[in-house]
């Protein structure tokens, strides 16, 4: 089995190995807690038996009563116990797993990110897990009680009261359990056609709602009313059809416990008069038949959860089992620095799954001091070929090498810390922006940060908030612009002093004066190392010392500013087009 | 004045009394034979067990043992009866209820409308809804079986034995007090679990969309150090609630054998004293056992009634917004306008003051093509949005044939104007669907449609043509072939005005060309006022409208406005020369 060699699949071995002891100690006190309270109806029918003679022992029954409370109170304190070593150790367990899906997922490649929605993804860390829990907390522990305390009682009402009368009364249990079963399955069923008619009638909502503008332009309205309507119907029946079988199951569990009460009633009140057993134990009985009632209603619940926390652990493995492709195998060097350069050769690139190549025979130099412009269309492999740079995804075919060496040869820790990147989405955590800059880690000083802030063109806008650094952003802080968020992303990038500063469209969204600006400083802090900086628009790229333009993966023409303008190719053609877009951008700034 | 909410879902059920009613028979009787059953075992134990009466007839164990048979069976069937009842009731409630809010959200005016995100109408509509549906399913009826049951217990008790009765209630003070100190300190804690859970949701959230750049900056330990503190909070905080669940019921169930306790040790000396039988303090166990379950009952419908209050307050707000839902219906009927437009000084704003639109004024002839030109924020879409009044002008007049269009009906104004937005919305369902909405459309008319719209072509390719399954949105279409099936939309209405606004987004040569042919087919014959990115688009407008900041600075045709020399011409020149 393919756990043996990750071990990845062990997540509930390895949480059991950890907290065994306290699921022992847990089922320890859940059975005596159960045995204990065995004690209860027993105790009761003694006092009724003494309170039924004819002299009454008073004290005796002082003594049973102070054993009733002393009893309650036992009950009270393992029952206590129990439900804090197993429902408690079930919350742990729920935090461990998500703390272990957490660092999972931490280790997961791109690749697996980018056929998956974010939110089926948390459905795992949230439902999955809770689920889990559930099936290891509650149904456990609602198992293990149901069948001590059934099993106690029914060994005390053969022992204290009668054999015959004990069978005669389980009797009608099976039938309870046979019918809860049967009627669980269709009330699952016709459950589920209440969801979905759910889902159907929120989907239609949304649909509409979103739709609205359409749907009042072309006075659609009464005909979507209609069709609403046709939806709500069946949400209504839905409801009425589960509600039919769903409120069979108490009323039926209640009739066939009827029977085992009418029978001691009948049987067990003859008995009482032979003598065979005492007025005590007839009450008693009564008390122990009362204690197996609960268990047994709650089979159903116990059956539901635990299938739906098998059905969670299953999907958890399922997510527990995916690796990555991005292995460290062959690398056995830390790497310093990258005063050697890059050179990429014949570098090709298919993402997984796809047809078609995303780069094809990419080789290029870079030299330490250079920098590199990469321009080109949407889709035209630009952000791929950073990717392969970081490692983000395998590299199969041609090789990258920093310092004459396969960067396959690098632990990967020490091939990232070396690059600077700032991706195209400028994503920021909702956090300060202190935080946000250093991001997160505390090694920085508020000089780094300041001057990182001051280097990327965003210090005056974040001196401008009330809150400074200290501003937090995201959905419970302030909004940030498109153009500081990319500024705050390249302060981020650039705190690092990195080898290799790599811009990833991400200057797009700030106006030519700072781009300039950043530009400049980077052409300072870039002294001896290197850049690349992928970009839409000519500016941001014209004076790096080589630019190469990327059509459909492919190299299509290389050179600097100056040679491609020569050219007369698509560098030129772009450059021709943005010069008039930019000239009229700039007639509108000024006329605002 | 506002009423209140409870009174308000109140008021919904009266078409459904007369169900009430016979439900409410239903929990009496039941809660008549809840009450029964300790009865008849006290007759058993006093009567035949330790006085040994003689048995007759009808007073016999085994009869005594048929009626308790026949006290459940008949409780059970009731029970079944009265939850079918209510629920029937309860969701002929909630499916009014729901269509209520539905068709509000429909007639109510976009300025309304977008005031609420999406997100926030749809939960009024399902999730809302929904939380009342308990309300009158279960909680209405278990208060009234609750407070039935406690009030028939307490009588009950009474009638027995006075002074048993007064001893037993005696823990009943202590038992509500911590019952809702426990409850108390539940609900806070189970509020900040929420809470913490909402922020462990959203730090995955966070983390799985910034995941490139955690791994790209090395920073895994750093965020799991962060995530463990949040985790380990929540596992505080979850202890605690375990904790206080672990305590409540096991302390309610010893005040409940102390209760006994004593009642059987004050019982002791009057059983010997012959004032008091062992039957009647046997049935005051059992009582008092099922005293605490309607209190605890009664605990937890508050609880959902205060959500449920939250979520009823909401759906009134919508509802109470009845005034002003658009009437589709009266005012001037029109089959067809011709199409003359006139706006009159118009002054627009979305807010208060926020002046989008500042005296506009210009006029289009029947049959003219406009187009709207100018910096996003000029207040291009906004004027499209006014013609078919989806938004209501605060100065100014619009005039379409001559009349104000607040003079028209509605329905026929709008079935006379279609829009083409920008950010082209298509349903789920099919091509087809979308072609035609829900109204009924010539096959012949929809043919032209596409044919007119240069749709035909893309949608004869598709594997299933005109029926083709759209998903949510039409995720499964380029931005252009969206374009191309919102106008075959707009064409199969037949409208006197055209509205549209073009797409900028980026769209292939190929489609490009096509959504020009597209604009210069179905603007022939009708009036049509196009939101123009594109050169030619502008240059075969009769008229050219050039906005900016809400203020309509030049008009006239190309060859008009370029000699003018002014704004228009600069931009041309910008961008085009």
């Amino acid at each position: 089995m393919k756990s043996h060699k990750t071990g990845k699949n062990r997540m509930i071995i390895d949480f059991l190995k950890q907290y065994w002891f306290r699921y022992i100690l847990g089922v320890f006190f859940l059975m005596l807690s159960a045995y204990v309270q065995a004690y209860n109806p027993k105790l009761l029918g003694i006092v009724i038996d003494l309170l039924d003679s004819s002299t009454i022992d008073k004290e005796n029954v002082l003594y049973n009563l102070g054993l009733l409370v002393f009893v309650a109170l036992l009950a009270f304190a393992t029952r206590y116990t129990w439900r804090y070593f197993i429902v408690g150790n079930a919350r742990n367990m729920e935090c461990y797993l998500r703390q272990r899906l957490f660092k999972h997922f931490q280790s997961l490649p791109m690749q697996f990110y980018n056929h998956r929605k974010t939110g089926d993804l948390m459905a795992y860390a949230i439902n999955d897990v809770s689920a889990v829990r559930m099936a290891f907390g509650p149904a456990l522990a609602m198992t293990i009680n149901g069948i001590s305390l059934s099993a106690i009682s029914i060994f005390s009402m053969i022992k204290s009261v009668n054999l015959s009368l004990t069978l005669l009364a389980l009797l009608p249990i099976p039938v309870i359990i046979l019918a809860m079963f049967k009627i669980g399955g269709m009330v699952q069923l016709r459950f589920r056609k209440v969801q979905e008619s759910f889902a159907a009638v929120s989907d239609r909502v949304q649909e509409n709602i979103s739709g609205i503008r359409v749907i009042k332009s072309y006075v659609q309205e009464r005909q979507e009313v209609d069709n609403f309507d046709a939806l709500n119907e069946r949400i209504k029946q839905a409801n009425i059809r589960m509600v039919r079988v769903s409120s069979i199951l108490s009323p039926l569990i209640e009739v066939c416990f009827g029977v085992s009460f009418m029978l001691n009633l009948i049987y067990g009140s003859s008995l009482v008069r032979s003598g065979v057993i005492t007025l005590g134990d007839f009450v008693a009985f009564n008390g122990y038949l009362a204690m197996i009632m609960a268990p047994v209603i709650s089979v159903g619940r116990v059956i539901n959860l635990t299938q739906k926390g098998l059905a969670s652990y299953k999907r958890l493995r399922e997510i527990f089992e995916e690796e990555t492709d991005i292995t460290e195998e062959i690398a056995d060097k830390v790497l310093q620095n990258m005063e050697g350069g890059i050179e990429i050769k014949n570098m090709s690139f298919k993402y997984p799954g796809c047809e078609d190549y995303a780069l094809k025979d990419i080789s290029i130099k870079l030299e330490a001091g250079k920098t590199l412009g990469i321009i080109g269309k949407t889709g035209s492999g630009k952000t791929t070929f950073v990717n392969l740079l970081l490692r983000l995804y395998k590299l199969e075919e041609g090789s990258i090498k920093i310092g004459g060496r396969n960067i396959l040869k690098y632990t990967l820790e020490s091939l990232r810390s070396g690059i600077g990147y700032v991706p195209q989405d400028n994503f920021l955590f909702s956090a300060s922006l202190r935080e946000n800059i250093s991001f997160f880690k505390d090694i920085y000083t508020e000089e780094d940060i300041i001057n990182a802030a001051k280097l990327s063109c965003v210090y005056d806008n974040i001196k401008a908030f009330p809150k400074g650094f200290d501003t937090v952003i995201g959905e419970r802080g302030v909004n940030l612009s498109g153009g500081q968020k990319q500024r705050i992303s390249i302060a981020r990038a650039i705190i690092k002093e990195p080898q290799l500063l790599i811009l990833d469209d991400a200057l797009s969204a700030v106006d030519t004066k700072t781009e300039e600006e950043i530009l400049s400083n980077f052409s300072r802090i870039l002294k001896n190392k290197m850049g690349i900086i992928i970009a839409h628009r000519i500016s941001a790229v014209k004076h790096s010392d080589e630019i190469i333009v990327l059509d459909h993966g492919q190299i299509i023409e290389k050179g600097n500013h100056k040679e491609l303008l020569e050219q007369k190719g698509t560098y030129y053609e772009i450059y021709q087009e943005q010069f008039k877009e930019e000239t009229a951008r700039r007639m509108e700034d000024e006329a605002k | 004045m506002k009423q209140n909410s409870i009174v308000r879902l109140l008021k919904f059920t009266i078409p459904y009394l007369h169900i009430m009613i016979v439900a409410a028979i239903c929990v009496l009787l039941v809660n008549s034979a809840q009450l029964l059953k300790p009865y008849i075992l006290k007759i058993v134990i006093d009567d035949f067990l330790i006085k040994g009466k003689p048995e007759e007839g009808l007073y016999s164990i085994t009869a005594m043992g048929i009626f308790y048979m026949l006290a459940i069976v008949i409780g059970s069937f009731l029970t079944f009866a009265q939850v079918n009842l209510m629920n029937y009731a309860g969701q002929q409630i909630i499916s009014k209820l729901r269509k209520k809010v539905f068709t509000h959200i429909q007639y109510l005016p976009l300025s309304y409308l977008d005031k609420f995100s999406t997100g926030r109408l749809i939960t009024r509509a399902t999730n809302d809804v929904e939380a009342l549906n308990e309300v009158f399913t279960d909680i209405l009826i278990n208060l009234f079986r609750d407070v039935l049951l406690l009030a028939g217990i307490v009588f009950v008790m009474f009638r027995m034995n006075v002074s048993l009765a007064v001893i037993s209630f005696i823990a009943v003070p202590s038992i509500f007090l911590i019952t809702k100190f426990f409850k108390n300190k539940i609900k806070e804690n189970f509020k900040t679990m929420k809470s913490l859970i909402g922020q462990i949701n959203g730090f995955f959230a966070e983390n799985i969309s910034g995941m490139k750049l955690v791994q790209i900056f090395n920073r895994e330990l750093e965020k799991q150090k962060e995530f463990k503190a949040l985790n380990d909070k929540y596992f505080r905080s979850t202890m605690f609630q375990v904790q206080m669940n672990s305590l409540l019921r096991p302390i309610i169930e010893i005040l409940q054998t102390i209760t006994i306790a004593i009642l059987v040790w004050y019982g002791m000396d009057k059983i010997i004293g012959g004032t008091l039988e062992l039957g009647v303090l046997y049935a005051f166990t059992t009582y008092i056992k099922q005293f605490f379950e309607p209190i605890n009952d009664m605990a937890e419908n508050y609880n959902t009634i205060q959500s449920a209050v939250v979520s009823a307050d909401r759906i009134f707000e919508l509802l109470d917004q009845g005034a002003m839902l658009e009437d589709l219906n009266t005012g001037i009927s029109i089959e067809r306008l011709k199409g003359d437009i006139e706006f009159q000084n118009v002054w627009f704003a979305y807010h208060d003051e926020d002046w989008i639109l500042r005296d506009v004024s210009f006029k289009i002839a029947a049959g003219e093509t406009a187009a709207f030109v100018g910096a996003t924020g000029a207040g291009k879409t906004t004027i499209i949005s006014l013609i078919s009044r989806l938004y209501k002008i605060q100065k100014g007049k619009i005039l379409i044939d001559g009349l104000d269009i607040n003079d028209y009906k509605l329905s026929s104004l709008r079935r006379n104007v279609a829009v083409v937005l920008q950010d082209v919305f298509l349903f789920s369902g099919d091509i087809k669907k979308n072609i035609t909405l829900n109204d009924e459309i010539a096959e012949q008319q929809i043919n032209k449609a596409l044919e007119l719209s240069c749709a035909q072509e893309f949608i004869d390719e598709l594997p299933r043509g005109m029926q083709e399954p759209v998903r949510e949105r039409g995720s499964t279409f380029s931005a252009g072939q969206r374009q191309l099936l919102s106008f075959a939309r707009a064409i199969a209405h037949n409208p006197a005005i055209l509205v549209l606004d073009e797409a900028t987004s980026n769209i292939d040569t190929n489609t490009e060309l096509l959504i020009q042919q597209s604009i210069e087919n179905i603007s022939a014959n009708r009036t049509t006022l196009v939101i123009a990115h594109r050169l030619s688009t502008i240059r075969n407008a009769d008229k050219i409208i050039l906005l900016r900041k809400g203020k309509l600075v030049e008009m006239g045709n190309h060859e008009e406005l370029l000699q003018r020399a002014g704004y228009y011409k600069e931009l041309y020149q910008a961008q085009y020369a």
